[in-house]
């Protein structure tokens, strides 16, 4: 990438297309591969955690405080003689199940009423964009904890208070995407052609407007694991003794000169996660919109 | 502009209406009965009554909602339950903190992430891809280290192996050198993830720029690359940097939570750390009211910001 061209777009072009996932991947950008490339090996761990040889990851075995990482406990052990590579993978799973769903149900959320807002006109537009406004007028993390707050920190709630958080983001771009495709020739043709609206939504505005929402789903994912892990972290979300990656970290606190390797290893795996994420996202990105340069 | 200015102001209204109301609604659909909750299981039933009464809450819910709004309108925020303190003055008490916190952090991080941007732009429009990389991919590393847990690196750095550097411990705001020392930490942590954020978007932005005719018409008169890069390109680049500084503000709020509940600092987010463990609902209620004005503050004033700068935007 040596030039860049003069009129580059700004943001998400409306024009690119729906394609099929293979080509996002085999196209010259390399980053979403990348991506996939760590995230993979941490959701395979994840799925397959309670089937492997380990400790369980709520094991209590006091013999073995506070160890070091050695072969038999590769990320070392707690207080309790917990394993923490064990207590890792089993916080990967509630990471992951976090982040996908939270993202998957602020994306479903966002098409939905993006699309309406966008297409059905004044009054329902008006409605949908100042609850999306009122939502937006919170900074995330303090609504995530304030739905929290008030409906209790199981995992459906915080996965629901993140959806709320992400969703109304979801909703703007879903409304940009439509409205620009709404003026587009191919529309009113359609029109012409006495299609109905439902059909112009599905066959037109839809596959237009998923590509570029999954670009941004996958950011979503990032900050959803990002916000569960602070939310378990100030220790409220998560409750141990089950782990999460946010009270693995504040469980090693007390023993950050003695015994770093419990916050560290979730740390790591928590910020590399959310970095692989981002890749994946900016491949698709760029593949889609090869002028946004690498 | 002072029409457009007043416009947007009116705009705003609808938005903290709604704001208050949902913020009204928190403690009103708490499970069950909301005084019970709030005391605990234990409580007596006549603490519970009484609590009850206090809160207003045997009340009709329109009049609850009245006199919400009467006495946030008085800047009333009723008491805390837990200390009986007003929560105004806790507020007031712990705002200057999370204020000064967020500001230093947010201006830190701007002075450092828009040159960094800057150059990284320059050096991919030069082909030096390398360099570009390097700086892409150290941002976006900035961008997504989760706060805390890289608070507990610096705390474990600093503080502990050498000594520098306290995490904990009174603030005194009297003593400068104590004040600089004691929020050293606690401001790189938020700054780092600032500069992330920032450093990106300037970068995707002034490339954009770069390619531009005006650019290119600069560096064909003999102009110094410099001023091109920081007079031409940087200033016509600015908005979409500015804009999402407004946005990512929300993150530097919710990061000072974060922060502030790590290294022990009497702000918003401790306040509101407490007041959620100790099921202390006026103090929440309160606290997340300032802090969604702050937010929608620092909004009006980016897209006030934005208009000023750039004369294309329509008024």
């Amino acid at each position: 990438m040596t030039s860049v061209p003069a009129s580059a777009p700004r943001g998400y072009s409306p024009s690119a297309t729906f394609s099929m996932p293979r080509r996002w991947l085999k196209a010259r950008n390399k980053k979403n591969l990348f991506g996939l490339l760590i995230l993979m090996p941490v959701v395979v761990l994840a799925l397959v955690g309670p089937y492997l040889p380990i400790p369980g990851p709520l094991d209590v075995a006091p013999i073995d405080s506070l160890q070091g990482p050695s072969i038999s406990h590769p990320f070392g052990t707690d207080k309790l003689g917990r394993d923490i590579f064990s207590r890792v993978i089993a916080g990967a799973r509630v990471s992951l199940l976090i982040g996908f769903s939270a993202a998957g149900l602020a994306l479903t959320v966002g098409i939905v009423l993006g699309t309406v807002a966008g297409f059905m006109g004044k009054a329902v537009d008006g409605i949908v964009m100042t609850v999306v406004d009122i939502i937006l007028s919170f900074p995330s993390l303090l609504l995530v904890l304030c739905i929290v707050a008030v409906f209790g920190n199981g995992l459906p709630q915080i996965v629901m208070a993140i959806a709320v958080a992400d969703a109304p983001r979801a909703v703007r771009l879903q409304r940009a995407l439509a409205l620009g495709l709404k003026s587009r020739s191919y529309i009113d043709a359609s029109r012409m052609a006495s299609a109905p609206t439902w059909y112009i939504i599905a066959r037109h505005i839809f596959p237009n407007t998923v590509a570029p929402m999954l670009v941004v789903a996958s950011i979503y994912a990032a900050n959803a694991i990002l916000i569960e892990a602070s939310l378990s972290f100030l220790n409220l979300g998560i409750v141990p003794p089950d782990p999460s990656w946010g009270n693995i970290i504040a469980d090693g606190r007390p023993y950050l000169q003695t015994a770093p390797w419990i916050s560290t290893f979730p740390g790591m795996l928590l910020a590399l996660v959310a970095i692989a994420l981002h890749l994946f996202s900016d491949g698709i990105r760029q593949n889609l919109d090869p002028r946004l340069g690498v | 502009m002072l029409m457009y200015s007043l416009r947007r102001g009116v705009q705003t209204i609808p938005v903290v209406l709604g704001v208050v109301t949902l913020v009204f609604c928190m403690m009103r659909f708490l499970p069950g009965d909301p005084a019970a909750f709030m005391l605990g299981e234990g409580a007596k039933q006549e603490t519970i009554d009484a609590a009850r009464a206090d809160l207003g809450l045997d009340l009709p819910l329109s009049t609850q909602y009245v006199n919400f709004v009467k006495e946030l309108a008085r800047f009333d925020l009723g008491q805390s339950i837990l200390n009986r303190n007003e929560v105004t003055q806790l507020i007031g008490n712990a705002l200057p903190t999370t204020l000064f916190l967020g500001a230093t952090s947010l201006i830190l991080g701007f002075s450092i992430a828009v040159p960094l941007g800057t150059l990284a732009a320059y050096f991919g429009s030069k082909g030096k891809t390398w360099m570009d990389q390097t700086c892409t991919v150290g941002a976006l590393v900035m961008d997504v280290i989760p706060g805390f847990w890289l608070a507990l690196v610096l705390m474990l750095l600093f503080t502990l192996q050498l000594g520098w550097l306290p995490a904990t411990g009174p603030v005194e705001w009297g003593d400068p050198v104590a004040i600089l020392k004691r929020f050293a930490l606690p401001v790189s942590v938020l700054t780092f993830g600032q500069i992330g954020v920032i450093a990106r978007v300037t970068r995707a932005s002034v490339l954009e720029v770069l390619g531009d005719d005006f650019v290119r018409t600069a560096r064909s008169m003999g102009t110094p690359e410099l001023t091109v890069l920081f007079r031409h390109a940087l200033r016509n680049a600015a908005l979409p940097v500015i804009t999402v500084a407004g946005l990512s503000f929300g993150r530097l709020l919710g990061g000072t939570v974060i922060v502030e509940s790590i290294f022990a600092l009497p702000g918003m987010g401790t306040v509101i750390v407490n007041s959620i463990l100790g099921r202390d609902y006026p103090v929440i209620q309160g606290v997340v009211l300032v802090y969604a004005t702050i937010f929608i503050l620092v909004n009006l004033a980016t897209d006030l910001a934005y208009t000023k700068l750039d004369p294309r935007v329509s008024l």
